[in-house]
């Protein structure tokens, strides 16, 4: 178990994108490092798909820099992001639908160890089938071993999702709406498994239900229009006017922003 | 999921049974390259003429090779017969122009369509989804006219002749090709040493990592993929073995007609594939089989008998797009689960 | 005397300047059809240039039994395009919602279906089709003559292209047209029905192929084998253009008309090579195409 880095882990410096003549992102500076887990929060069209893309290396930013451990990522493929260390997951639930759960994580496994061997068998790679077990384990999944992703129920396919993240054993995991259409049971046993998570690696997540985030996170950062508008301890936050007053303004409250 | 097939799920939840169906056939992958060996080595019993089953054993080689791309790694390539064709002329050009020996002929014709596949792939791989059909064909139709123009080399439209094969030394042995049992032994060793080197490129990580990318492109990159490299490679070794079925036609007829670099020769790597089942091992033979004596019995009575291969091949597209192998394996592993 | 030799070049390079837009004219007809059931349906029709070499024929037959080539030029593609109606109906409306691959492969097996019809019905030989009287000759455009016919061509493509300019930009339907290609859930909110704008757009693809076929047949041979050598072509210039660009395939199909005619006056041996060797140089420049979306994907 490697404790949480007290050195930043990602620094991210007047970060912008834009796609054409529209801006999606500006002027996004923060570092990330001392907390456990930090949540990513704003109105649709805030911004936040395009600071996770550009997080996870999916875009390239069209201004800004973005360090990773110290290393400059501005214009790393997206491919040696995860080699590295930083993993994502989908807020749609993007995983290999017709291999089994185990081959799922397997081969996410492997991404990072071997690609390119075409050789040897792959489930005698150096333990990783045995690693696999244990992560399936470790979500839950371990009954659903050998059914093919796409015949798994919702939430374990979001389990299964957030399995393949974990699966390269990455320092900062980036969650995309981690408990998206699940139940109230569904979304309590997938934040047991984030706290759990969170001793261990730095997690960002871009989450909607307000309740969840205040009580899991450590930190909490506001977009709008493209823009950082607050960032600061859940506290600081619930009691931040521009952020009262942008969520007011969409739908009177805090609750599904 | 490493049945001798790729085995097609996508029911609903709750409507898959076979909790541990996959691990009993998993042992089945290992024994896939000799098992379709052995089925081969009865096709002479079975056909009406040793030149059908020969053909059978070169299409059905070159069918699996258009498998590895289309069945495995998810990219529709409508210009194979540019590396069928590539391996034929440079294996008859290695013969008759300069006198090569010929198993060292078949090995240049085979590097030749690799190198040709590299330099394709390398245009087309950046082509995405339905792009790269219309690419693959539009190079393969360079290459075609390319080789009608050179026709000093290639003898433009009357195709190459001239190069007839009749012995090939091995050593102290000699082989007479012309003897039909040993021209099938002969085609069926390549065959089978191209079958359990394609087994094992599919048992590896390389085939775990083509299947994630045919799974799911764009997870697959996020995984750490490098989806445009594998691509690349699988499009080159795709090259590959399709070039080998090349090099061994050029040897069965002693003739490369023009028409293996043509537009229908790529449709039929397409056709037998789907036909037999994309993404099973042995589909690719069944529908290469399929075809050729349809093909046989058809053109007996009429001269249109691609009349019917169309349709038979719409029919298939519309009601069993799984292909007879596929939905053989799928129909067998749903009746192990349920019982 | 060197004058006298610049001017003749001058005046050749003209002349194959010209064919080279007349036989960009065809391309155009192919490449549109093409773009347009691909911006709309989201398929690759691979039967495209065997609906080209079926409306040449149904140009042979109607020209047979009325002796006009007006009659031809009209309901040759008419009739072709009601094919393509059925076509669309019938085969490739029950692979909605399958892999984009289906319907490409389909089309693809319904190409050996039209060519095997075609030479059951009209024989496995090419036919003459000879250029209409009206329309032979040449005429002097003042920098050289050319031949009326060509002339003709590239005057019917120019109508239609007005034609589906102001359909698209000026009309009800062409707005649906336009947001459905950008858009395709934008139609459904809007309550438009969805499958007969398919069907109709379908239709209208293939009569412009088989425009374009009517069209070429006084200048290539009319054969059952022309569909296949004029879809790699029909590619090409798609690949160049963009897929789903309108304007792209109008561009492209006028430029691989001049780069293949002007390769001919060069290196007549590499005139077949030419267009497919500009496609691969677009590629490695411009992934998209001249005028395509970059990261179009299916």
């Amino acid at each position: 178990m490697n404790p949480v880095p007290q050195a930043p882990i990602l620094e991210v410096e007047a970060l912008g994108r834009r796609f054409g003549a529209f801006t999606a992102l500006e002027d996004v500076s923060a570092v990330f490092g001392k907390e456990r887990i930090t949540a990513i929060i704003g109105p649709n069209g805030a911004g936040k798909s395009t600071l996770f893309n550009l997080l996870s290396g999916a875009l390239a930013p069209t201004a800004g820099r973005l360090r990773f451990g110290g290393r400059d990522m501005t214009r790393v493929p997206q491919a040696r992001f995860a080699h590295l260390g930083i993993a994502r997951s989908y807020q749609i639930t993007n995983v290999f639908p017709r291999l089994t759960a185990h081959e799922n994580l397997r081969t996410a496994m492997q991404a990072r160890a071997s690609r390119y061997d075409f050789w040897s068998r792959r489930d005698a790679l150096s333990g990783l089938a045995e690693r696999a077990d244990a992560l399936l384990a470790d979500i839950g999944l371990a009954g659903r071993r050998d059914r093919p992703a796409a015949s798994l129920a919702h939430g374990e396919q979001r389990a299964l999702e957030i399995g393949i993240a974990l699966a390269s054993d990455p320092k900062l995991l980036l969650l995309d709406e981690p408990t998206a259409g699940m139940g109230p049971e569904e979304t309590k046993e997938m934040v047991a498994l984030l706290r759990r998570l969170g001793e261990t690696r730095t997690i960002l997540l871009v989450e909607h239900k307000m309740k969840m985030i205040l009580g899991l996170s450590e930190r909490i950062l506001v977009l709008h229009h493209g823009r950082l508008i607050a960032d600061g301890s859940p506290a600081e936050i619930q009691a931040d006017r521009e952020v009262r007053r942008v969520y007011l303004g969409q739908s009177g409250g805090y609750g599904h922003a | 999921m490493q049945t001798l097939d790729q085995t097609v799920v996508d029911a609903p939840p709750g409507a898959v049974k076979p909790q541990r169906a996959p691990r009993v056939t998993a042992g089945f992958s290992r024994w896939r390259a000799p098992l379709s060996i052995l089925a081969l080595l009865t096709l002479p019993f079975l056909l009406p003429s040793q030149a059908l089953a020969v053909n059978v054993l070169i299409y059905g080689l070159y069918a699996v090779g258009y498998n590895l791309l289309y069945g495995y790694t998810g990219l529709l390539s409508f210009g194979h017969a540019a590396f069928f064709g590539t391996g034929a002329y440079v294996t008859g050009i290695a013969i008759g122009a300069y006198g090569l020996h010929p198993l060292l002929a078949m090995g240049l014709g085979t590097v030749a369509a690799s190198a040709l596949a590299l330099t394709v792939g390398a245009v087309s791989i950046r082509s995405r989804g339905i792009y790269f059909a219309m690419v693959t064909l539009a190079l393969a139709q360079l290459v075609y006219y390319a080789a009608l123009q050179a026709s000093s080399w290639t003898g433009g439209e009357n195709g190459l002749r001239g190069f007839t094969v009749s012995r090939i030394g091995l050593g102290p042995v000699s082989l007479d090709i012309l003897d039909p049992q040993v021209k099938y032994l002969f085609v069926l060793a390549f065959v089978g040493a191209a079958l359990a080197l394609i087994s094992r490129i599919l048992a590896s990580p390389f085939g775990a990592a083509i299947e994630a990318i045919r799974e799911n492109e764009t997870r697959a990159r996020a995984c750490g993929f490098d989806v445009e490299r594998s691509k690349l490679l699988a499009f080159v070794l795709s090259g590959l073995f399709c070039g080998l079925s090349g090099a061994l036609s050029a040897i069965h007829l002693s003739i490369v007609p023009l028409d293996s670099l043509a537009y229908h020769t790529s449709g039929m790597a397409v056709v037998m594939t789907l036909v037999g089942g994309a993404g099973t091992f042995f589909g690719p033979f069944v529908g290469a089989l399929v075809v050729l004596v349809l093909e046989d019995v058809f053109s007996l009575w009429t001269p249109h008998w691609q009349l019917a291969l169309g349709t038979v091949f719409i029919l298939f597209v519309l009601f069993l797009p799984r292909g007879l192998w596929g939905s053989a394996l799928e129909r067998l592993s749903f009746r192990r689960g349920q019982s | 005397m060197t004058s006298a030799f610049a001017a003749l070049d001058l005046e050749l390079i003209a002349m194959q300047l010209f064919s080279g837009v007349a036989l960009g004219a065809v391309f155009v007809m192919l490449a549109l059809g093409l773009s347009i059931i691909f911006g709309m349906l989201g398929i690759v029709n691979f039967a495209h240039g065997n609906f080209f070499m079926v409306g040449a024929y149904a140009g042979v037959f109607v020209m047979e039994r009325t002796g006009s080539f007006w009659a031809a030029l009209l309901v040759g593609p008419l009739m072709v395009g009601a094919l393509g109606l059925l076509v669309e109906r019938f085969l490739i409306r029950p692979l909605a919602g399958r892999s984009p691959d289906d319907p490409l492969l389909l089309t693809f097996g319904l190409g050996y279906v039209l060519v095997e019809g075609v030479r059951i019905l009209f024989g496995s030989d090419g036919l003459p089709f000879a250029t209409p009287e009206e329309l032979s000759g040449v005429a002097d455009l003042g920098i050289g003559y050319f031949p009326i016919y060509r002339l003709f061509v590239v005057g019917v493509v120019a109508l239609v292209l007005v034609v589906l300019w102001y359909g698209l930009e000026r009309t009800r339907l062409g707005l649906i047209v336009r947001a459905g290609a950008r858009d395709p859930e934008i139609l459904r909110v809007l309550g438009i029905d969805i499958q007969r704008l398919w069907l109709w757009v379908f239709g209208l693809g293939i009569a412009l192929a088989a425009l374009g076929g009517v069209l070429a047949a006084p200048m290539r041979s009319v054969n059952p084998e022309m569909g296949n050598v004029v879809l790699g072509e029909a590619f090409a210039v798609t690949v160049i253009g963009g897929m789903g660009s309108l304007m792209g395939s109008v561009v492209a199909g006028l430029l691989v008309g001049i780069v293949v005619s002007m390769t001919a006056l060069v290196a007549p041996e590499m005139a077949s090579i030419a267009m497919f060797a500009f496609m691969a140089l677009v590629l490695l420049i411009r992934p998209q195409g001249l005028f395509g979306k970059p990261g179009l994907g299916v």
